[in-house]
């Protein structure tokens, strides 16, 4: 890093005040038009959940519903079954997460800190995993579930979604172990811990903040997925919010207030687990760094 | 110290989960839909071999390749947005009020599923009540564009939702790396004279590389195989102006009954995949990978 | 921290676990829910796959449970078991159990191109006894005839319909417009609509069908309808004189702004609620979607006795006559071939067939495909007259995209797009079908 020239910082020094100001200012603006863009989403389906066909179809989109149908809502809730579904959703997509965070943590610890010659072949082996379209699949695995008996059972969805899962999770897992100082672990080896001990006792929570991270985009993928639902689950007892929805989406008539408010209750849950995880995050940031 | 950590029961025993997992219920399949890809079979009746005529045939196939080309422009695209991301992070990570608040709104598409995001922009491309058209006839403009109807336009009006959809999402890993930079580092330079643009490129953005790395990789892969979208908002139309592989594929195995071709596709699009992430690893190699051992 | 995320962690697994375990005897359970029940003593179950969801079609639902409590009743060693899907997930999900050959004991099928794959595969029973029996007689003609294969019928039609074109009498009777019987006077309601600012006809061509029933009558009413259904079977060219004049036709329409602004991506969804919201004038539609304009109560009733219905006008010089339809029977039910309890399906689905002809007017508003007595139900307006016209057609022509076989079909559907959005010329619209009809 080159010395510049030392300027009489008397000079420049309002004006270089002057111009921080001014662009700390437009990145704000910057950054608070982005984040209007972003949240707009949720206003505009608030609104829209609020109203009726005629409404939704004939005035522009931002206007107000002339009084707000919360009818919309307890329709969706009674009307069969968005009870049932939410309660799928939620446990499948907390049981596959955790599953998912713990086997894939397994792995990438056993990549990045054991010594062993397969170590590459098997992280190309997830990664390759990856490149996999998820429709291809399929009607083999609906084959292969259909032969095991679990059509129709929820632990088909769990599999999948932790099977498919597991490379992007292992993948962001594997940028933060390989980021991450190995003094402490290398320490605790010499002190005689075991490997579990080092594993549960000291890596998994340094990795705390990134599990966080992976429990997130696990969760959202989860409780979005449809296609797998939908193809493996027939009875209304198993079905997750994301094929209710669908029932409200049909071919021949379209219940826009309906669909607003099913959508709204399928995604609250997820943002406010995302608002209670997100700060959870900061903690672990803020835990690590005082560390390093 | 190596004795410990290279313990084969305990290296078998963390990685079998994760193996048994994903060779199960993603290798077998796949293997199975290359197989597929060999016969010629409606799903419904008998499989007849054919070898590789469905390749033959798939590469001969225009729409095929118009479609690979589309998602080849999404890919480009996706990954230049990186950018912009990363940019986004840099900013979002330094001492800056209402990050917090920030970084959390940015995630807000990525929470919402592909129906409800589909259903807002169909509504936002509406070509006489969606609020872009509305805004631009206020400014005065009178033929305003029919986005997701014409053929030269659809493509790159799909590509702003989707890129929408999952910006959030790279910020989010950016700044969780940029966060686990210790702030020492930081601190030094900025004692040294440093000032905010140096610092950023000169420090975080070496110490990030690795997971920048990962994120484009996860980006072309990403563009190259997806779906949703495309599929449910335009489904790859009109006649195939806005296909890309993964809708072309689905389109052939479920509407055309060809479950053979259809599974050559996929397979074929797997292969694509897989020779960009080894070109791109390739190119984005460097010395350092010694320092990981 | 980490202690509770051990815990959190062990709980789940335990959970799952658990689940896995009372999961199982649940999954052994449904074993039977694939279509594969056992015949164990008198109590049988049959396994029933439909598409009409509650929130979606309440009105069909609601006639389906009644029926199927009904004959429960009356059969009281008989279940029947119900899975339901809305339309799109169920063209899916009997693909996917097809191919494994696990279908419900009865489900739900399209005719023609739809079925042939499956008939094909032996895995629809043959139903033709049923058209002996009790059923005898009391089909529509040509409804049953498009659920055959080779002198042999595989499915039982429940819904028939034509495709009028509907129109808002208001806007005509302030535009000083008649219901036209020539296309010339048709395409001057077109130009007076236009200049006044309204949308002449509502089209969401996203969809192609939707379009493809423009191409349709076009190319009845100047090729001639057997000219037509021949092209669409693959014994005629749709090079003829006559067809690439009607694919002409339909280009001299985009022309015009005959259809709303931005149709090539709309939904039929959206395009029907341009008509709805009286944005647009006219709209061709199947009888389907007569409840809309009858007794559906979302609807004002203002508007609902704004809609009048008129047949698609004749071309001059064209050989097609205005009592020709397109139009027919829509879906169907079909027994699994490889049912454990074929017989038992099959008398449940000619019990169906029959109880549901006599409901589905009143009860849904879908008209069957059985012979509708309508002297002796309250039929609102548009529905007696409508019945009038099915009584005179002198042809009703099937879907173009459900009599191809599916690879035709979808490159109709494309190439119907294209037409619509001037991207391919009518040579090469009629050149692609030829081509596509003789590889099948």
């Amino acid at each position: 890093m080159q010395r510049t020239v030392p300027i009489d910082n008397k000079k420049i020094g309002n004006t270089s005040k002057g111009m921080r100001k001014l662009g700390y200012l437009l990145l704000y603006l910057v950054l608070a038009a982005v984040a209007a863009f972003q949240i707009f989403p949720l206003v505009w389906l608030l609104l829209f959940s609020l109203k009726n066909n005629q409404e939704v179809f004939n005035l522009p989109p931002l206007a107000l519903p002339s009084s707000p149908k919360w009818e919309n809502y307890s329709k969706v809730w009674n009307a069969g079954n968005i009870d049932v579904y939410f309660f799928n959703s939620v446990w499948i997509t907390i049981v596959s997460t955790v599953l998912t965070i713990l086997v894939a943590s397994l792995v990438t610890f056993a990549i990045t800190r054991m010594k062993w010659k397969g170590s590459s072949f098997v992280l190309g082996l997830f990664m390759v995993a990856m490149m996999i379209p998820v429709h291809s699949t399929l009607i083999p695995l609906f084959n292969m579930f259909s032969k095991l008996n679990l059509i129709n059972h929820p632990l088909s969805l769990i599999a999948s979604y932790v099977a498919f899962n597991m490379p992007i999770t292992i993948m962001i897992l594997l940028g933060f172990y390989y980021a991450l100082p190995k003094e402490v672990e290398e320490a605790a080896v010499i002190d005689g811990c075991s490997v579990n001990k080092i594993f549960f006792r000291i890596t998994l929570p340094m990795t705390s903040s990134v599990l966080a991270t992976t429990g997130i985009i696990n969760m959202i993928y989860n409780w979005n997925e449809f296609i797998f639902v939908n193809t493996f689950i027939n009875s209304d007892q198993y079905k997750t919010l994301t094929v209710g929805v669908q029932n409200f989406i049909g071919q021949y008539t379209t219940d826009w207030g309906a669909i607003g408010a099913t959508l709204m209750i399928s995604i609250l849950p997820i943002l406010i687990a995302f608002i209670f995880l997100s700060d959870k995050i900061v903690e672990g940031i803020a835990a690590g760094s005082v560390k390093g | 110290m190596d004795k410990v950590m290279s313990n084969k029961k305990i290296i078998a025993l963390y990685i079998l989960p994760a193996l048994l997992f994903i060779i199960a219920i993603v290798y077998v399949p796949i293997i199975l839909t290359g197989y597929y890809g060999l016969h010629k079979w409606n799903g419904i009746g008998a499989m007849e071999f054919i070898g590789l005529e469905n390749y033959a045939a798939l590469l001969k196939d225009q729409t095929f390749w118009s479609s690979a080309w589309h998602s080849l422009l999404l890919a480009i695209f996706s990954t230049l947005s990186l950018v912009i991301y990363l940019v986004v992070a840099l900013v979002l990570s330094s001492r800056i009020k209402g990050s917090n608040l920030l970084r959390k709104i940015y995630l807000i598409p990525m929470l919402l599923s592909s129906v409800a995001i589909a259903q807002l922009w169909l509504k936002i491309y509406h070509p006489t009540n969606g609020i872009l058209n509305s805004f631009l006839a206020s400014l005065g403009i009178t033929n305003t564009p029919e986005w997701l109807a014409n053929p030269d336009v659809v493509l790159y009006a799909l590509f702003i939702p989707i890129l929408w959809q999952y910006a959030g999402f790279y910020i989010l890993i950016y700044y969780a790396a940029l966060k686990n930079i210790p702030k020492s580092l930081e601190e030094a330079a900025t004692i040294d004279g440093a000032n905010a643009f140096q610092i950023a490129y000169k420090i975080k953005l070496p110490l990030a590389m690795e997971v920048v790395k990962v994120t484009i990789v996860l980006a072309l892969v990403g563009s190259l195989k997806y779906f949703d979208l495309i599929y449910v908002m335009t489904n790859g139309g009109p006649n195939g102006a806005s296909e890309v592989m993964a809708s072309y594929m689905y389109r052939i195995a479920f509407k055309s009954y060809d479950f053979g071709y259809g599974s050559a596709v996929g397979f074929f699009l797997l292969i694509i995949c897989l020779v960009v992430t080894w070109i791109v690893r390739k190119l984005t190699a460097n010395k350092d990978q010694t320092q990981y051992s | 921290m980490f202690k509770n995320k051990k815990m959190l962690v062990l709980l789940t697994l335990c959970f799952t676990l658990l689940v896995a375990g009372c999961g199982k005897n649940a999954g052994t359970n449904q074993e039977s829910d694939v279509g594969n029940s056992s015949n164990s003593g008198d109590k049988i179950t049959i396994n029933f796959m439909h598409l009409w969801p509650e929130g979606v079609s309440a009105g069909q639902n609601k006639i389906v449970n009644e029926i199927i409590n009904e004959y429960q009743t009356e059969h009281t060693n008989v279940t029947i078991k119900t899975e339901v899907l809305d339309n799109e997930q169920y063209k899916n999900k009997l693909k996917v159990l097809s191919a494994s050959k696990q279908l419900p004991d009865v489900g739900v099928t399209w005719a023609a191109g739809f079925m042939q794959p499956y008939v094909e595969g032996g895995l629809f029973a043959q139903v033709d006894d049923l058209l002996t029996g009790s059923l005898n007689d009391k089909f529509v003609a040509g409804t049953t005839e498009a659920y055959a294969l080779e002198g042999h019928t595989y499915a039982l039609p429940l819904e028939f319909n034509i495709a009028p074109i509907y129109y808002n009498k208001a806007i005509f009777a302030d535009n000083n417009l008649q219901v036209p019987t020539t296309y010339e006077e048709f395409k001057n309601i077109v130009k007076v609509l236009n200049e006044k600012g309204i949308a002449p006809i509502a089209l969401g061509n996203k969809d192609r069908w939707t379009g493809s029933l423009w191409y349709m009558y076009l190319a009845d009413r100047i090729a001639g309808q057997d000219v037509l259904a021949n092209a669409i079977q693959g014994a005629e060219t749709f090079k003829n004189e006559g067809l690439t004049k009607a694919a002409q036709e339909v280009q001299a329409l985009v022309d015009a702004n005959a259809f709303n602004k931005g149709f090539n991506g709309l939904s039929n969804e959206e395009a029907k609620s341009e008509f709805l919201n009286e944005k647009a004038a006219m709209y061709l539609m199947g009888t389907w979607e007569l409840p809309n304009f009858t007794t559906n109560t979302e609807i004002s009733q203002e508007f609902k006795d704004k809609v009048g219905f008129f047949k698609f006008p004749t071309v001059e010089g064209g050989k097609g006559n205005i009592d020709s339809w397109v139009g027919g029977p829509g879906v169907g039910l079909f027994v699994s071939e490889n049912s454990k309890v074929k017989e038992e399906a099959k008398a449940f689905v000619e019990y169906f067939v029959q109880k549901w002809g006599e409901r589905s007017v009143t009860g849904a508003g879908v008209i069957p495909a059985t012979k509708v007595d309508t002297a002796s139900i309250e039929l609102p307006q548009l529905y007696t007259d409508l019945f009038n016209e099915m009584n005179k057609a002198s042809s009703v022509t099937l879907f173009a995209d459900v009599q191809m076989p599916a690879n035709a079909a979808e490159i109709h559907l494309n190439q119907i797009q294209a037409l619509f959005g001037k991207t391919v010329t009518p040579e090469k619209f009629s050149e692609l079908h030829d081509s596509a009809l003789s590889s099948q």
